[in-house]
C-alpha cells in the first residue's frame, strides 16, 4: 500500500514540475491568471467587509461568522483546483483520442484523468490566499475552540472526498458526452453558491444543496463545525453523504470506461 | 441587406446546435441571479436600506444587470483569436460582405439568443421572487435603451481587439482571464458599483467598465440626473470611437501580418 502511494506521489511529482516548468514558458499568461485571482480574492473581501459594516446578521449568522463561511469556500475551491485542474482539459482529451493513450500506461487512467495537471499557480495563491485567511481568522469575533478545529480538520477530508467524487462524475459525464467545459463550469457556479451559508436559500434549493450536489456538506457544515454553531445536519450525515458519493462516482467512472468508444479513432 | 437577414437566421440556428452546452450556460446564467437574489432578500430582511440602496432599488438593480448581461455582455466572439491565429476567418476574408459585419450579425444572434432565454429565466425568478419592479419615465427609458446599445457597440469593439491578438499570438487567455474578472466585478449581479470606496469607484470610471452595465442601470432606477445622464452618455461615445479607430488600425496591421497559417 506504501509503495503503491510512493509510486503514484512521484508520477505526480513528475507532472508537477512539468506544470513548472509550464508556467515559466508562458510567464506573462501565468502572471496574469495569478494576478486575477488576487483581484478577485480582493474584491470579495473588500465587498464583503463593506456589507459587514452595513448589516448585523445574516440568515441568523453574524456578519464575522458569514466571513468564515466565505473563506472556507474559498479554501475547499483552491485545494480542488491545485490538484484537479486536469478535470478541465479532458473533454479535448476524449475528443481527440489523447485518452486512448493514457489506458494502457501502467497508472491507473483516472488518476492521469484528474490529477494530471497540477495548477502551480494555485499552489501558489493557496498559500499567500491562506495566510491572508488566517490573519482575517483572527481579527474575528468568534468561538472557536481546539476541538472544533480538530473536527473541523477531519471534516475538511470529507470534503476533499465530496470534491473528489463530483470532479469524477464530471470526467464520467466527459466520456458519455465528449463535453466537459459545461459540466466543470456548472459545478464552479454551483460550489459558488456555498460562499454564503446554503442555509439560506430557498427550500428546494437548499435539499439540492445538501444532498444532490452537497455543497453544503462540503463547506457549510465543516465551517458551522469550525464555529461551534448548531449543525445543519449531523457529521455523520455529512460522512455518509460523502462515503455514498464517492462509491456513485467511482461506479459512474466504471460504466463510462467500459462505454468508452475512442471517439476519435 | 437579403445576406445579413440570411446569415443571422443561420447564426441563430448555429447557436442550438449544441443544446446542451447551451442549457449549461443558461442554468449557470440563472443560479447566480439565484444566488445574488437570496443573498440581497435575506440581507433586507433585517434593515430597509443597505449602502444606500432600498430593497425594491437593490432587486431591481439586481434583475436588471441578469437582463443587461444578455443584451450587453453575452457575445458570440469569444473564441474570436483563435479563429484568426488558426487561419479558419480566411473563408469570410474572401467572402463579398465585410469581415466587421459578419462578425457583427454572429454577435446580434446570440444577443437575440441570450435575450429569448433571459426573458424566460426573468419570468421565472419574477415568479419566485414576486418583487416590485419600478418602471423608469418615458425619457429615462428611451436613454437606457440608447445606453444598452452604446454598450453593446462597445464590448463588440473590445471583443474585436482581444480577437487581433491571434494574428500574433495562441496565447489570449491571460488578458482575456483579466477582463472577465474586471467585468465580474463592475457589472456583476452581486453588488452595484457605487457601494465601493469612492476613490476606488472615481477609478474604475477611468475605464470602460462601468458602461458595461452600471451606469445604465443607474439611469433606469433614476439615480441620475439629466446632466449626469448627458456626461456619461458623452463618455460611453468617447470610449466607442476611441476604441474603434484603435481597433480598427491594429486589425489593418494584423491583416497585413496575416498568414492564413495552417489553412
Amino acid at each position: 500500500m506504501l509503495h503503491r502511494f510512493s509510486y503514484y506521489f512521484h508520477i505526480w511529482q513528475r507532472w508537477g514540475f512539468n506544470a513548472l516548468q509550464e508556467v515559466f514558458v508562458n510567464r506573462g499568461t501565468n502572471l496574469l491568471f495569478f494576478s486575477g485571482k488576487f483581484i478577485r480574492l480582493a474584491m470579495t473581501l473588500l465587498v464583503l467587509l463593506l456589507i459587514k459594516q452595513n448589516i448585523k446578521t445574516f440568515a441568523g449568522y453574524t456578519n464575522d461568522q458569514m466571513i468564515v463561511f466565505f473563506l472556507v469556500y474559498q479554501f475547499v475551491e483552491n485545494i480542488s483546483s491545485i490538484f484537479y485542474r486536469g478535470v478541465y482539459n479532458f473533454g479535448r482529451d476524449v475528443r481527440n483520442g489523447q485518452f486512448d493513450f493514457d489506458l494502457p500506461k501502467p497508472i491507473n487512467p483516472l488518476f492521469r484523468a484528474l490529477m494530471g495537471n497540477p495548477d502551480i499557480n494555485d499552489m501558489v495563491f493557496f498559500v499567500i490566499s491562506s495566510g491572508v485567511s488566517l490573519y482575517i481568522l483572527s481579527t474575528l469575533q468568534l468561538t472557536i475552540t481546539a476541538a472544533s478545529i480538530l473536527g473541523f480538520s477531519l471534516l475538511l477530508i470529507n470534503s476533499f472526498v465530496i470534491v473528489t467524487a463530483l470532479h469524477i462524475i464530471v470526467l464520467s459525464i466527459a466520456i458519455f458526452t465528449t463535453d466537459v467545459e459545461g459540466v466543470i463550469w456548472m459545478y464552479r457556479d454551483l460550489a459558488r453558491l456555498g460562499q454564503f451559508p446554503i442555509t439560506a436559500y430557498l427550500e428546494l434549493m437548499r435539499f439540492s444543496l445538501f444532498f444532490i450536489v452537497p455543497i453544503g456538506m462540503m463547506i457549510t457544515i465543516p465551517a458551522q463545525l469550525l464555529m461551534n454553531l448548531p449543525l445543519s445536519y449531523s457529521v455523520w450525515v455529512s460522512v455518509l453523504i460523502g462515503g455514498s458519493f464517492l462509491g456513485f462516482s467511482l461506479w459512474l467512472w466504471n460504466i463510462a470506461l467500459k462505454n468508452y468508444t475512442s471517439a476519435s479513432s | 441587406m437579403t445576406k445579413y437577414i440570411q446569415l443571422l437566421k443561420l447564426s441563430w440556428q448555429n447557436g442550438f446546435v449544441y443544446r446542451t452546452s447551451l442549457f449549461m450556460w443558461r442554468f449557470r446564467q440563472f443560479l447566480s441571479s439565484v444566488m445574488s437574489l437570496t443573498v440581497w432578500t435575506v440581507i433586507y430582511t433585517s434593515q430597509s436600506s443597505v449602502l444606500g440602496y432600498d430593497q425594491t432599488q437593490m432587486i431591481t438593480y439586481i434583475f436588471l444587470s441578469a437582463f443587461l448581461q444578455s443584451c450587453i455582455l453575452a457575445t458570440a466572439l469569444n473564441s474570436l483569436s483563435g479563429r484568426v491565429y488558426s487561419g479558419e476567418i480566411s473563408a469570410q476574408l474572401v467572402k463579398p460582405i465585410s469581415l466587421f459585419g459578419y462578425l457583427a450579425i454572429e454577435d446580434v444572434a446570440d444577443k437575440l439568443r441570450n435575450i429569448f432565454f433571459i426573458l424566460i429565466e426573468t419570468s421565472l425568478l419574477y415568479l419566485i421572487f414576486i418583487p416590485t419592479i419600478p418602471l423608469p419615465t418615458l425619457l429615462n427609458g428611451a436613454l437606457f435603451v440608447l445606453a444598452v446599445l452604446m454598450g453593446a457597440v462597445m464590448n463588440f469593439i473590445i471583443n474585436l481587439l482581444f480577437g487581433a491578438i491571434g494574428f500574433w499570438s495562441p496565447d489570449t487567455w491571460g488578458p482575456k482571464f483579466m477582463f472577465f474578472i474586471m467585468v465580474e466585478f463592475t457589472a456583476g449581479k452581486l453588488f452595484p458599483l457605487d457601494i465601493l470606496p469612492p476613490i476606488l469607484e472615481k477609478l474604475l470610471y477611468l475605464t470602460p467598465f462601468p458602461y458595461f452595465s452600471f451606469v445604465q442601470t443607474q439611469i433606469f432606477l433614476g439615480r441620475l440626473d439629466s446632466v449626469q445622464i448627458f456626461w456619461q452618455l458623452a463618455s460611453l461615445a468617447g470610449w466607442i470611437v476611441g476604441l474603434y479607430l484603435v481597433t480598427r488600425w491594429i486589425w489593418q496591421r494584423g491583416l497585413r501580418d496575416y498568414a492564413a497559417a495552417g489553412q
